[in-house]
């Protein structure tokens, strides 16, 4: 499963998600479409779900409420973990990533 | 009468280097599109006078792209049609900006009253009690994340001032928006 754009690529390997480039969409209707390609690898019920964002440069505000949507809804599924991994590269990922865990605190968050 | 929320002092002076731009209406596609493209466009700009070390630069970029791309983003998605200022200076580790563009008197309603919410509050605990409204209610839009992310992952000081509808504004008013980055 993959949606490309100019702007940034997002795909799923199992039940590992990529993201890739810079998103800085609209709002909660335009990153519906990522949010479904995310609900399908939750779907499968995978021991852990891995969100790769090591490659993504740039989130606004409306992608990182989708992320955190995300981690919610996880939160609810008692036999689904959740790994997000950051690069310390990339600033908003050092900034903004520690809010996930706020909302849940199993989250393995790696920012290397 | 004016009404004025949060910060709206401004400290840069005459010495500081400074830029004004003045982003044209047009079709939202496009519009969305300068948001990025000048946010982008400020970043670099005032990056290379921080280009001291590789961290400062990548700091100083990412920081102003980011705060300039969500106040312009706002400008569009909720302004009148009509041009958008943008004002922005950066002297030494202080960077501000100030977007000035016309809102309707509904907006400017329900925006003054999410306002006094956001600047009576910890933005911390304000930013992770409204993801979670709006993760229970699937039809949020999620009004004030971007402003609190501002406030709270970038340590952003932010003000709003709300002016007077004057003589033949058709029912829109002007805002003034004011943010301030300390890049150190």
């Amino acid at each position: 499963m993959e949606i490309k754009t100019n702007e940034y690529r997002v795909w799923s390997e199992g039940a590992e998600i990529h993201y890739e480039g810079t998103m800085r969409l609209s709002g909660t209707e335009a990153y519906a479409p990522i949010l479904g390609l995310m609900n399908g690898v939750l779907a499968v019920k995978p021991k852990t779900i891995v969100l790769d964002l090591t490659e993504l440069e740039f989130l606004n505000s409306s992608g990182i409420n989708l992320l955190a949507r995300f981690t919610i809804e996880i939160r609810k599924q008692m036999d689904v973990g959740l790994t997000v991994k950051g690069s310390t590269r990339i600033p908003w990922q050092s900034k903004s990533l520690p809010n996930l865990k706020k909302l849940y605190s199993a989250v393995d968050l790696v920012i290397a | 009468m004016l009404k004025s929320f949060g910060r709206t002092d401004f400290h840069n002076g005459p010495g500081a280097f400074a830029t004004r731009i003045r982003l044209a209406d047009g079709p939202l596609s496009l519009a969305w599109h300068h948001c990025a493209a000048t946010a982008d466009f400020l970043g670099d700009f005032f990056a290379l006078r921080r280009a001291t070390s590789q961290q400062a630069y990548t700091e100083t970029r990412h920081g102003i792209g980011y705060l300039v791309n969500e106040l312009l983003e706002n400008a569009v998605k909720f302004g009148e049609p009509g041009d958008i200022i943008i004002e922005s200076a950066l002297d030494g580790d202080l960077f501000e900006v100030k977007i000035v563009n016309a809102i309707s008197l509904e907006t400017a309603r329900n925006f003054q009253a999410l306002l006094a919410e956001l600047t009576a509050s910890d933005p911390g605990e304000l930013l992770i009690a409204r993801i979670e409204a709006n993760a229970a209610d699937a039809g949020a839009g999620g009004s004030g994340l971007g402003l609190l992310t501002l406030m709270n992952d970038y340590g952003a000081r932010l003000g709003w001032i709300f002016h007077d509808a004057g003589a033949g504004a058709g029912g829109s008013i002007g805002l003034d928006t004011f943010a301030a980055l300390d890049l150190s």
